[in-house]
């Protein structure tokens, strides 16, 4: 009963396993990513930082690209929060404050010097940068650690007309999508798997299933329901090989084991005289196998045969055979 | 049965732990760690580069490059010292073998590591200390007092990998904070006498500089004097113990006022004459700068030193006359 639980369960896990998949397929699309932009960021600052908590997701993959006019010289960058609000702290910056997908910004206006500290394109503490005239884009993963985006401005230039294009999403995430759902189909064939398994294994499970049978003088099986074996008498109580069978009056009822075994035949209420009935052929013994030898001596039967005028033999009892003349005997071979 | 099930359960679980899931972060606080263990390696084997080209040239302008404060002062010193008397300094090229290094976390500049280095050579133990002023410096050499080989350097306490830091000014489960273990060394140094005394272990350190201190002051017609001084203590790590290991930079400045007629002299080839090649007449000052590494056992134990790196940085011949 447990493992017919566990197989149900596989089975919803792996329904909502392919859900999910099929939702990040369609969500991501084929290119695994959201893409937003461009949009222009109006400022003359040197600088637009984001501030230490406005990027709070990690193992996302982002791309931006940072586009200014007249092919001005431009920096991106991310950087961990105390890197990078170091570098842009004494600086006259646009720090962005709040950010809302798909693209929505809070800013405020911060104060400082006209110029950086130095040159960002000589820093080895950026975790991914580029620089360019124009434009200048980066892809990466956002790491797990507090993390800012910086454009920068290069030389005595500024950021006016910039327009940025943001792109999150994961990736190989489409793959990934159709890995979950595959996943999740071949759960949902496991959990299938389990349950039918069950089904068709060992018994242990399954309620006991009484059939009642009642057999007739020509050896022919007839189920029978309950009701009408109970209006049978029993006549005789037959221990059987694997299951114990009850002879009733007429049909006999068989309390099956849960084994499955061939229903045992029952006796007729009237015997024949020397004729074996069913259930003494079901007990008796497998027959044991005839050796290739000389058979064994048997009592040999008589049989009295009477022939009238025409012909014809008629077998007549050993009491009738005082009324006839015996005119012939032969051995039998 | 079970291992129909225990199979797609492993694949499941692997196929997960492999995927980069992305999340929310709830932390964001300002943090990072000073330096990543590639990173230690390069500040190392540029330290090294530089070092060795100023040994070369015989010149302490690129240590600037790599060395700042009283280990850039005591080395300049020391090159001065090679450049009058016309000797040549020992390069370092043998292997360099980081033993330890420990990267602590901070929330901003400056940033700091510390390590320790073996030098097989010599038989001593380098507790270095490279620190990052801001975002736009170069990591640079701050301290590098030297122990013992056999000296045991305390372990350092970490958590979640980064070692623990100790402010300054925080003494709780110690006798006393780095920076009162700090000025008081430096009044137990300029006076055996002081109130002080009791606090600290009598560590060789403090022989070695009174010995010299008497050897100075038994000069006949010359009255020897000599303070010391501590500066602010910028690095202090917290050991295993529940203490702290502290970097203390000292000024020592020893005065000579000698009798008219007279004049101190030094022997030829010491870092004195180098300084002081006239001798002094009259008056004159030594200035010494000494890293001493300081250990503030946990509880009620006594602070000691475990290891020193100074030398002469300044001599001046009169009052006001500076010889360098």
């Amino acid at each position: 009963m447990r493992a017919t639980w566990v197989g149900w369960a596989l089975s919803v896990l792996g329904v909502l396993a392919a859900i999910a998949g099929v939702a990040v397929m369609v969500v991501l699309g084929p290119d695994s990513r959201l893409t937003t932009g461009p949009h222009a960021i109006e400022t003359d600052d040197i600088a637009v930082v984001t501030a230490p908590e406005v990027i709070r997701w990690a193992d996302v993959q982002i791309d931006v690209l940072a586009e200014v006019p007249v092919r001005k010289p431009i920096f991106v960058g991310l950087g961990n929060a105390v890197d990078v609000q170091d570098f842009v702290g004494k600086a006259q910056r646009l720090e962005v404050t709040e950010f809302k997908r798909p693209w929505e910004l809070g800013t405020r206006d911060v104060e400082g010097t006209a110029n950086l500290p130095g040159a960002p394109t000589a820093l080895d503490w950026w975790i991914d940068s580029s620089a360019g005239l124009g434009g200048a884009s980066i892809s990466t993963r956002l790491p797990d650690q507090t993390v800012s985006l910086a454009i920068l401005s290069v030389g005595s230039s500024n950021l006016s007309g910039l327009e940025v294009t943001v792109a999150y999403g994961v990736k190989g995430g489409f793959a990934k999508g159709l890995a979950l759902l595959l996943l999740g189909l071949g759960l949902v064939w496991l959990g299938l798997l389990v349950v039918r398994g069950l089904r068709a294994g060992d018994g242990d499970d399954l309620e006991e299933e009484v059939v009642y049978v009642y057999i007739d003088e020509d050896g022919v099986e007839h189920e029978i329901s309950a009701e009408e074996a109970a209006r049978l008498d029993v006549v005789e109580e037959v221990e059987l090989e694997d299951a114990d069978a009850l002879v009733v009056g007429g049909p006999t009822p068989v309390q099956a084991e849960p084994e499955p075994t061939e229903p045992v035949p029952t006796v007729p209420q009237f015997r024949v005289p020397g004729v074996l009935t069913a259930a003494e052929i079901a007990a008796e013994p497998d027959p044991l196998p005839v050796p290739d030898t000389e058979p064994a001596a048997t009592d040999e039967a008589v049989v009295y045969v009477y022939v009238d005028e025409d012909g014809v033999e008629h077998e007549v009892s050993a009491d009738e055979l005082a009324e006839f003349e015996i005119v012939d005997e032969e051995d039998k071979p | 049965m079970r291992r129909l099930l225990v199979v797609p359960a492993l694949v499941c679980s692997l196929a997960l732990a492999a995927c980069a899931v992305p999340h929310q972060r709830d932390d964001v606080t300002l943090d990072k760690s000073a330096a990543r263990r590639a990173e230690v390696t390069d500040v190392f084997e540029r330290y090294r580069e530089v070092r060795n080209s100023a040994i070369e040239l015989l010149d302490p302008k690129p240590l600037s490059t790599v060395e700042t404060d009283a280990v850039l002062a005591i080395d300049t010193g020391s090159f001065e010292v090679s450049q009058r008397l016309a000797k040549t300094q020992k390069g370092d090229t043998a292997a360099v073998e980081v033993t330890d290094v420990e990267t602590p976390r901070f929330k901003k500049y400056p940033l700091w590591f510390f390590a320790v280095v073996r030098d097989g050579a010599l038989g001593v133990n380098r507790v270095q200390v490279f620190e990052r002023s801001s975002s736009v410096a170069p990591w640079l050499l701050t301290a590098s007092p030297e122990a013992l080989a056999e000296t045991t350097i305390p372990g350092i306490r970490r958590k979640d990998g980064a070692a623990l830091t100790v402010a300054p000014d925080d003494g709780v489960g110690m006798s006393m904070s780095p920076q009162e273990a700090a000025s008081a060394y430096a009044a137990v140094l300029a006076d055996p006498e002081a109130p002080e005394s009791a606090a600290f272990a009598q560590d060789s350190f403090i022989k070695q500089m009174r010995g010299a201190a008497a050897t100075n002051g038994g000069l006949e017609d010359v009255k020897f004097t000599q303070e010391w001084e501590a500066q602010d203590v910028r690095y202090a790590l917290r050991t295993a113990d529940g203490g702290a290991l502290a970097f203390v930079t000292l000024l020592r400045q020893d005065t000579y006022t000698v009798a008219d007629g007279l004049t101190v002299t030094w022997p030829e080839g010491s870092p004195q004459q180098a300084f002081l090649s006239e001798g002094i007449s009259g008056s004159g000052k030594l200035s010494y700068l000494h890293q001493v590494l300081l250990h503030l056992p946990g509880g009620k134990g006594k602070p000691r030193a475990l290891g020193q790196y100074g030398g002469v940085v300044s001599g001046e011949n009169g009052s006001a006359t500076p010889a360098r």
